[in-house]
């Protein structure tokens, strides 16, 4: 891994704006298309979402510019609070929303209830 | 019975009900029944259009390319194959959104939308300011503009003062300068955008009217001569010509403005 930005944020509705201007920010310096950044943006509000609805108060958004092929790697993993709630329809469409638009989509579960959530963009093999 | 007990019961519930409905249209293709699981899933057409909303295009027309892409998905999906029709669904409809995206790409004028805003948010700003005393909040900007804080963030953003001497990299070839490599004032991108809002106006004019617009402007006729081969007066022409103008201005003017 080359870069690194992380940032720590409260999982409040009021925060997306500015966790997507810094999404936006980081696809642009990483030379994605602009579609590119839109949906990566929409995937990071969409993760910060699951894991808000999931019952998390806060979430840590990682960005990471692979060494090779390019694009952005993203984590985002949810803290404090609890993680009781079960999946709903939303979720279901948030998940596959995810895996339409990014690559290389994984889930961290810990003992079946959802942790974290990595996905990739403009990575080339 | 627990609570995830109960919420894992419903959950089967809701899919063998859904299962029943896709089995009974496959056998049937009744038109009805398609139309109750449209209706039924049209959320879903819904929730994804407001996820691309803010790249240009309206959310009207992202929730009928969605909701189009629904109709389409309901006769192509096969619940045999043990997949919930909301995870079918979704790349579907993300897939066609994102073609729209591609096909009118060129008519997304993303760049004159940005200046279209920051007119926007100086007036809004003026005004907020005459009738409250202090500045706006971008949240305040928002909601008079009718936009997200997100697009008066990004544009106030876009229109940051640069000096014209800023170094720049242009084509691989660095240590230019920005006013070297800035657009002229007549750019191509521009000459084609206004050509599309010139034709897309064309095509609102009548017959009669788009004879006027090829004698007059294209042959280079004059009036009398245009009068002539229309078969109706000079005067006539010029009133006409007045009028087909004047209509050309206001719809090339509402296209640029809608984008």
């Amino acid at each position: 891994m080359k870069e690194y930005l992380c940032l720590r944020v409260p999982l409040r509705r009021e925060m997306m704006t500015t966790v997507r201007l810094a999404t936006g920010g980081v696809c642009s310096a990483a030379a994605m298309s602009y579609d590119g950044g839109e949906d990566c943006k929409v995937c990071v509000t969409e993760s910060l979402l699951l894991l808000m609805r999931r019952g998390y108060s806060a979430a840590s958004v990682c960005f990471s510019a692979p060494e090779e092929g390019g694009g952005v790697r993203v984590c985002v993993t949810g803290s404090e609070g609890s993680c009781g709630q079960a999946a709903s329809d939303e979720d279901e469409i948030a998940l596959a929303l995810l895996n339409a638009l990014a690559e290389d989509v994984t889930m961290d579960r810990d003992g079946g209830a959802l942790k974290a959530i990595a996905f990739a963009f403009g990575q080339q093999a | 019975m627990s609570a995830e007990l109960r919420n894992q019961q419903a959950d089967e519930g809701a899919e063998e009900r859904e299962e029943e409905l896709f089995r009974r249209y496959r056998e049937t293709h009744d038109v009805a029944l398609r139309n109750e699981i449209v209706e039924k899933y049209l959320y879903i057409a819904a929730v994804l259009a407001k996820k691309f909303v803010g790249r240009g295009v309206d959310y009207d027309d992202l929730y009928q390319v969605a909701s189009l892409a629904l109709i389409k998905g309901v006769d192509r999906f096969d619940e045999r194959k043990g997949l919930r029709f909301s995870t079918f669904i979704t790349p579907t409809i993300t897939g066609e959104i994102k073609n729209y995206f591609r096909d009118r790409s060129r008519l997304v004028h993303l760049p004159r939308k940005v200046s279209e805003l920051r007119v926007g948010i100086k007036r809004a700003s003026e005004e907020f300011f005459a009738k409250n005393g202090r500045k706006p909040t971008a949240k305040e900007l928002a909601q008079a503009l009718g936009v997200s804080e997100e697009e008066i963030l990004r544009c106030s953003d876009a229109g940051g003062v640069v000096s014209l001497d800023t170094p720049v990299e242009h084509e691989g070839e660095e240590g230019m300068s920005l006013h070297e490599v800035l657009p002229a004032e007549n750019d191509i991108f521009e000459k084609v955008e206004d050509r599309d809002a010139l034709e897309s106006a064309l095509r609102t004019l009548t017959p009669q009217e788009r004879d006027l617009i090829r004698y007059r402007f294209v042959r280079e006729l004059s009036q009398m001569e245009t009068a002539k081969r229309m078969g109706v007066s000079q005067m006539n022409v010029s009133r006409m010509e007045r009028r087909v103008l004047q209509k050309l201005r206001e719809t090339m003017k509402r296209s640029m403005v809608e984008g």
